[in-house]
Order: structure tokens, then sequence, then C-alpha cells
């Protein structure tokens, strides 16, 4: 599917309709990955009036996604949609929902850096957690970037990215557990920092997931369960076939 | 070629006379020269089709003057291409060295065009993205919102986290109201940005250094003034001494005002204020005041209200309504003034001071700017009034108009948007100092 398949309806209304659905989800998608990087930064300053800031934002969120929701029954009641709008359609309500997750996750963060600002910060000043902020932020960044250009190769590519992540929170994991035990005194806020890291490993996830919606909208192929390589080499045949075709 | 061929026909005739059968001698003729006519097509037709690659046919008689012409129109063509392909190639080359990213948007702000430095600053890829809404990549949520409304008008600043941490301008350029197209310009304005946060983080910290150590001068001075037992030769220059420092306190006061305005975060929430019972209030604070001009005279046409930070609003109008007291003589006259019409509402104060020379008005609200400067270091201001009147409007989407002539007076006017009117709410009781129950009711004492 590219890019032109949207606008190939003769009914411009409904390609209009389908256009705007997406550019709504992308909005969503910007507006969530801004609270994203506000709460990470919440913390890392010790901002606290960002903090809430941006736990009071998500209620915002929460309102994109029951618009965008409705606008999808919508379209699928009385447009209904067939092949690769049906895809962008489901893969949508999908997106919406993950999404979503991403910015109570932000939100979560959020309060967690407001209640950290009052206590006094560690030496390392959040680096690990800015790090690993930075890659969780860059891949929903990536992410919606493959929404929009429908490029399945470069969604497969950040998907492989979660690894990543999971490495680095299993890092910050270690590291935690061996401040707490060098200084219990330390605990409470070494438990907060475990939860802001843990949220930020959600959020990768949530991010693959976009990844896996982007490849299905583009192939039509649910590759949440298979593994990456396999996926790969899916996509590869595919690839080959069309260009065998044309 | 005409006259060729009825040559030839009469030399046809003639054979055909000789050996007897005209109308064979005729038909072969004729049957030959449509033969040669068709050829002569084809081979036309065959140029035409590949005359990037051949030269043109040589032909003479009427199909010659036909390829001529066809070539000439075709030369013409491809010299006028070949000059806009030039000027095309000169353009990309000059747009690729060009500081400044562009963006050339569709109607539906679909990406037509850019040059590299957009596609290097917003990570755009040459072919892949021509076509997607320059919104689905661009997400930041101030960007879009410009997009959509245009708001604010002299473009968005918006901080690129990416790897680099810029900060990116964005400005649309639309060539007339109902262009189908728009070009959006983006900016690196990184430096601009850490240059004025060092200039807004050393004022804020000065002046807050600088407040706790005037305290305690402030402190000492006002025991010395009290204190009894002081030799009467230093009472007037600790009298001096008091003034001064309390001037200063004022300057650190604004400036520390003007720095927290300026840094547009602790933004204080916005409600329903009744700018008729401030002015009001001002009015009566300036008439109990020793030295103020003869005839205060408050003007109240609307009883709508403003949506607006009442501490910032009230900023404004002081700060103006201390400048009108000061440069009015006591026998002048100040005239404060609300009201509301279509392009919204307004605040005037109006004197009969000195005024100010033409030259003068648009450097009113610059920091420090004084027109007269012995004169208005006596009166003791800060030199910010204007700064922070000028600030706390922009805050509100407001405009600050003066009209003046020197010796005869200045009008201060303070312009706020259509949709910061807000009826007065019903369930308000009137008090004394907010005189709006009349649609217009004037107060003056002489």
């Amino acid at each position: 599917m590219e890019k032109s398949d949207l606008s190939h309806h003769i009914l411009s209304r409904y390609n209009d309709d389908l256009e705007r659905v997406r550019t709504n989800v992308l909005q969503m998608g910007g507006f969530v990955e801004e609270q994203l990087k506000q709460a990470v930064e919440a913390l890392v300053q010790g901002d606290s009036r960002l903090g809430e800031q941006v736990a009071r934002s998500d209620v915002k969120v929460n309102a994109m996604e029951v618009s965008i929701d409705d606008d999808c029954s919508r379209i699928l009641a009385t447009r209904s949609p067939a092949a690769g709008d049906l895809r962008l359609i489901v893969a949508v309500i999908k997106t919406i929902t993950d999404l979503e997750r991403i910015g109570d996750e932000a939100q979560k963060i959020g309060y967690i850096s407001s209640r950290l600002a009052a206590v006094e910060r560690p030496a390392d000043r959040y680096r690990e957690i800015k790090h690993l902020g930075r890659i969780v932020a860059d891949m929903v960044h990536e992410a919606l970037d493959t929404f929009a250009r429908l490029d399945a190769e470069a969604a497969v590519a950040i998907a492989k990215k979660d690894r990543l992540v999971d490495e680095e929170y299993e890092a910050i994991q270690r590291q935690v557990i061996t401040f707490m035990m060098e200084d219990p005194r330390t605990i409470r806020r070494a438990l907060d920092v475990l939860w802001v890291a843990r949220a930020l490993e959600r959020i990768g996830d949530h991010a693959k997931n976009v990844c896996e919606y982007v490849v299905y909208m583009v192939y039509g192929k649910d590759i949440r369960h298979l593994s990456m390589e396999d996926v790969e080499k899916h996509i590869e045949s595919r690839a080959q076939r069309a260009i065998g075709k044309s | 070629m005409i006259s060729r061929l009825s040559i030839a026909v009469v030399v046809a005739v003639l054979v055909g006379l000789v050996i007897g059968r005209v109308g064979w001698a005729l038909a072969i003729l004729l049957g030959s020269y449509v033969i040669a006519q068709l050829w002569n097509l084809f081979r036309l037709e065959q140029w035409l089709r590949r005359r990037r690659l051949l030269t043109p046919p040589d032909m003479n008689g009427l199909w010659g003057e036909v390829i001529a012409i066809v070539d000439r129109i075709y030369r013409r063509k491809q010299f006028h291409k070949s000059r806009v392909i030039g000027l095309l190639r000169e353009f990309r080359r000059l747009t690729t060295a060009m500081p400044e990213g562009a963006i050339l948007l569709g109607p539906e702000h679909e990406i037509l065009w850019f040059n590299r430095r957009a596609g290097d600053w917003l990570s755009l890829r040459r072919r892949r993205d021509r076509g997607i809404r320059v919104e689905n990549l661009v997400r930041h949520p101030a960007f879009v919102s410009y997009l959509r409304d245009g708001t604010p008008v002299d473009g968005v600043i918006v901080h690129d986290s990416g790897e680099h941490g810029r900060w990116l301008s964005f400005t649309i350029v639309r060539p007339g109201d109902d262009a189908e197209r728009s070009l959006l310009i983006v900016r690196d304005v990184s430096h601009e940005m850490q240059v004025e946060s060092m200039r807004k983080d050393f004022v804020a910290n000065a002046s807050h250094e600088l407040r706790s150590p005037l305290t305690v001068i402030t402190g000492y001075l006002d025991a010395l003034a009290d204190d009894q037992g002081l030799d009467p030769a230093w009472s007037a220059p600790i009298q001096e001494m008091r003034r001064q420092s309390e001037r200063m306190s004022t300057i650190i006061n604004d400036l520390l005002e003007l720095s927290k305005l300026e840094s547009g975060e602790r933004r204080l929430p916005e409600q329903p204020v009744d700018i008729g019972g401030m002015l009001a209030l001002l009015r009566r604070e300036v008439s109990s005041l020793e030295q103020r001009p003869r005839t205060l005279t408050l003007t109240v046409e609307s009883d709508a209200w403003l949506l607006a930070a009442e501490g910032e609003i009230h900023s404004i109008v002081s700060n103006l309504v201390s400048n009108a007291v000061k440069y009015t003589p006591v026998e002048g006259e100040i005239e404060l003034r609300w009201w509301t019409d279509d392009g919204g509402a307004h605040v005037s104060v109006r004197d009969t001071g000195v005024g100010i020379a033409p030259e003068n008005i648009p450097r009113l609200t610059e920091r420090f700017y004084r027109v007269d400067s012995g004169r208005s270091r006596d009166m003791g201001g800060s030199g910010l009034g204007l700064a922070i009147v000028k600030h706390a409007l922009q805050r509100h989407e407001g405009t600050l108009t003066v009209a003046s002539v020197e010796g005869v007076g200045s009008t201060f006017t303070c312009h706020f948007p259509a949709h910061r009117v807000v009826p007065r709410p019903d369930d308000y009781a009137d008090h004394d100092a907010a005189p709006h129950a009349a649609s217009e009711r004037r107060i003056a004492d002489a």
C-alpha cells in the first residue's frame, strides 16, 4: 500500500475522512510524545510544576482517543471500508489504544516526578533514566514516522529496538537494587525511580505495538506473535514478489 | 507543386493520346502520385515520432515547408525547455545553499517540495515524504496549532529534542489570502534562544541577588531615621538615602516583574475582571495623593468584563495611570476610559501633560528609555513601566497605541481582542467603587 492509496476513492469526502483520521492519530501521537518528553524533563530537572502539568494534561489524550474512536466507528458504519482502508481503520483503533496507554505512563511519570522533586536528587541526576527516556522517546517518534510514511521496513527495524530498551531497563533495575543495598534510606526514592523505568519500558512496548500495526496496515500480516527474523523474511519475500510483478 | 502536377497531367494526357489509352495513363500517374504522397507522410510520421534522434528528412515542395515549420516550433520549444530547466537547477542550487529551511505546501498542507536544510532539520526524506501532510511528520502540538489557526501571527518556536536539541522557528508565508500553496520557512534559532535565556536568567538572578542586601540597608536606614539621639546634621542625608534606596527597590521589583512576564511561565489564572471597578479604585487612589492633577475623570461606557489575569491587568493600568500623574501638572486633567466595540475592549488613559515628541513614541516601551532623562529621574520612575505594560499586554493578545502632542497631552490606549470580552456576571452585587450600573457614567471632581 502506497501513500497515494488513500486518495484513490471517487468520493472525495471518503478520502478526506480517512486522511483526517490518520492526521488526528498522528496529532495525538505528537501530543503524547511531548507529554513523555516533558515528564522525563520534569524528573531530571526536579520541576514539580512541569510534572503536575503533564499529569493534568492526560485528560486531553483521553479526549483525543474518544474522538478518534468515534470517527472510526462512523467510517465503519457509513462507508463500510474494504481491504487497505479497513486495515487502516483497524490499525488506527489499535494504535490509539496504545497511544493512550503511553499517555497514561507519561502521566504516571509526571506524578512521580512532582513527588520526587521534593526529595534530594541523586548524584548522577537520573542520568540512566534520562538515557532510557531518550531512547524510548526516539522510538515513539520513529514509530509515528513510520505510521505517517507507511514504511513497513523501518517499522520492523524500530520494533527491534525494543530489545535495547529491555536491556537498559534491566541495567537500571540492577543499579537501583545496588543503591538500595548500599543505603537503605534511599529505598523510597529508588522504588519511585524503578517505577519510572518500568513505565518507560512499557512505553517502549507500546511503541513496538504501533510498529506492528504499521506492518499489518501495509502488508495485511499480523506479526504480533512472530519472531522478528520471520517477519523480516516475510517482508523480504513480499518485496521480491512486488518487484517480480512490476 | 501544383504547377508540376499540372505539367505531369498534361504530359500523361499527351502520352495517353500517343498510345491511345488516356484513361490508363492518367490513372497510373495519379496512382503513383498518391503513393509518393503517402510515402512522404510516412517519413514525416517516422521523423515526428523520433525527432529527438533523427535529423529532419529532406523533402521538397509543401512537405519540405511543413517539416521546416515543425522543426522550428520544436527547436523553439527545446530552447525554452532547456532555459527553464537551467533556471530550475539554479534555483535548486540556491535553495540548497540557503541558510534557512523552506517547504512548499499544497492546500491540504501536503509537502510538495522542500530544500535540503529543511529535510535535514526535520528528517524528511526526499522521495518518500512528498505528498504527506506536513503535520503528520512534524507533530509538535504548538506547531500543529500554529498551522491550523495561524496564531501567533509571527510564527512559532519549537524545541526539537532530537539528538541536536535544536530550537526551530516556523513561519508560514502565503502569497495571498486565496493562494492554494504556501511556503513554510524553518529557521534554526538555537543560538538566539540561548542568548535570550542567558539574558533573562541574568536579569532575574541579578535582581534577586540585589534585593537581599537592599533590604538590610533599608532596614538600618529606617532605624537610623527613627533614632532620636542622632546628630540633626545627618537627618537630611539619611532621608535622601532612604528615598534612593526606595527607588532602587522599585527598579528591582519592576525588573523582577518584567522577567517574570517575559519568561512566560507561571501564568496567573485568567478570570473575568471588572475593569470599570478597577479604574474606579485607581481613580480613588490617585485622588488621595497630595500631588495630583486637579481633574480626574472616569468614563465607563461598558459594563462588560475582561477575561484576563487580574494582577497583570492591574499592573498595566496602574503603570499607565502613575505615568499620567507624574507628567501632568496640578492644573491639568486625566481621563480614564473603558469601552467595548466590535473590535474588542479598550482602556485608555488620557492626560493633559507634557506630551511626547513623535520621534520618541516608538521607543517608549524600551527598557530604561527616557525621553528626558533629568526630569524623569526626579520623578522616581524605574524606566520599566511601559516595558511591563507591553509584555503584560502581549500575554493578553493586546496592543498599545500612543497618541501624543507635545505640550498638549498624551493618550495611551490598550486594545484587547473581542474574544476576551465577557458579560458582567448577573449575581455580581454592585459595590460603591464600581459605577457600572448605568451604561455610561462619568465621575469628575474639580
